[in-house]
């Protein structure tokens, strides 16, 4: 679902996760199904996000502080923390080059490109 | 002239492509290798003589020199894998099985292990997940506790769906008691990092290796003593050991050479 009172609001985004043999001692893999356009996920769906990621395998270089995975972690805690990108992704670490200037530059653009996928994620009529 | 050409097509420069991510080649030859460890080595190896660390080094001069030293004092070794959890791994099978030759030791590890899950939930760690590590390591306990061998012990540690969730559980032991006593572990961490950073980072993630904190964190979480011998280059003719915590008398051995420990058996 995308957070309240931002531009994914109301779309509903299906997802997958794929857990490796050894989970949980590995984190489990995240690709939404439907068309995204968001700084922190790649264009096949793939989300990157630092909770996703044990420390040491650092495709983006987070931060130091930054969420990642140990084994107490959970799904609900990788859900929140996607619920929580949606709502700021973090250009820092961008997967999405494109979404992540346009974020940056274009916020109006941006959020219309959201709205279209929103619609399509509800089966709307969109532009 | 054929011949000039397919050399030619056998030796390319290295290009580098930007379509493909560097890091996560990286990453995967990194999981190629640590696939390849788990393979090859058991978590933790069959009893061995020490003249097989004596052999290894055979063509070494200063690691021969002083694994001599260490023949009159200790007779056999144990080889743990070298996946980043040596230490831990080590540690728990040397003390399992200290216990069940001291079955005191046992009960009253036991009771500690029974109080730890109240403390780990009062500090902040989830209770759902937290739990289930904690439940399995009971398990294991009271499982020794009736028909505790040696053996029980080797495939316990050897089965890796419990050997790495008693793994978790000393890592949340050790991430709990550095932040419990995070005023005085501060002055020990680098990089500018909070103990509870440092916890998330290099504690209870599965495969980061353990360091000095770690240890003294675990054996003064349980109150077990351990005895590290360093093996390396170090100056000197006689292997360095230090005792964790240092007022204890050890009843685990470990061996240490850069980056690696493996058990040792006194003589």
């Amino acid at each position: 679902m995308g957070p309240e009172g931002t531009c994914f609001e109301c779309g509903v985004f299906p997802a997958k996760l794929i857990f490796p043999p050894d989970y949980p001692l590995s984190p489990p893999k995240m690709q939404f199904t439907c068309e995204m356009f968001h700084p922190n996920i790649y264009s096949d769906g793939r989300v990157c996000i630092s909770i996703l990621h044990a420390p040491g395998d650092d495709p983006m270089g987070y931060e130091t502080s930054a969420e990642r995975w140990s084994p107490v972690q959970s799904v609900e805690k990788i859900l929140l923390s996607v619920v929580s990108m949606l709502a700021e992704p973090n250009d820092e670490s961008s997967a999405n080059v494109d979404a992540a200037k346009m974020w940056r530059d274009d916020r109006e653009q941006f959020n219309k490109i959201a709205e279209r996928l929103v619609r399509k994620t509800l089966n709307l009529p969109y532009p | 002239m054929e011949n000039h050409q397919s050399e030619d097509t056998h030796i390319k420069p290295c290009e580098y492509d930007p379509n493909v991510n560097q890091d996560e080649l990286i990453m995967a030859q990194e999981k190629q290798i640590a696939e390849e460890i788990k393979a090859n080595t058991s978590m933790i190896g069959s009893l061995q003589g020490l003249g097989s660390l004596a052999k290894e080094y055979s063509n070494d001069p200063v690691y021969s020199s002083k694994v001599r030293t260490l023949l009159p004092k200790f007779s056999n070794v144990r080889r743990t894998r070298p996946d980043g959890n040596c230490f831990l791994r080590g540690f728990i099978f040397a003390y399992l099985e200290y216990c069940i030759h001291h079955r005191d030791e046992l009960t009253r590890f036991k009771k500690y292990l029974e109080g730890s899950k109240e403390e780990l939930f009062e500090m902040g760690f989830p209770k759902f997940t937290t739990e289930d590590f904690h439940d399995m390591f009971m398990e294991v306990v009271n499982d020794l506790e009736g028909s505790g061998s040696v053996g029980r012990v080797e495939a316990v540690c050897n089965d890796a769906g419990t050997s790495d969730y008693l793994v978790v559980y000393l890592r949340l032991l050790i991430s709990a008691h550095l932040q419990k006593n995070a005023e005085f572990f501060s002055f020990f961490i680098e990089g500018g990092r909070t103990v509870e950073e440092f916890c998330k980072q290099e504690v209870e993630p599965m495969y980061r290796e353990c360091d000095h904190l770690h240890i003294v964190a675990l054996t003064a979480a349980i109150g077990v003593g351990v005895r590290v011998m360093y093996l390396d280059r170090g100056e000197g003719a006689a292997v360095v050991s230090h005792d964790f915590p240092e007022d204890k008398e050890p009843i685990i051995h470990l061996l240490y050479r850069p980056g690696h420990y493996d058990i040792l058996y006194k003589a």
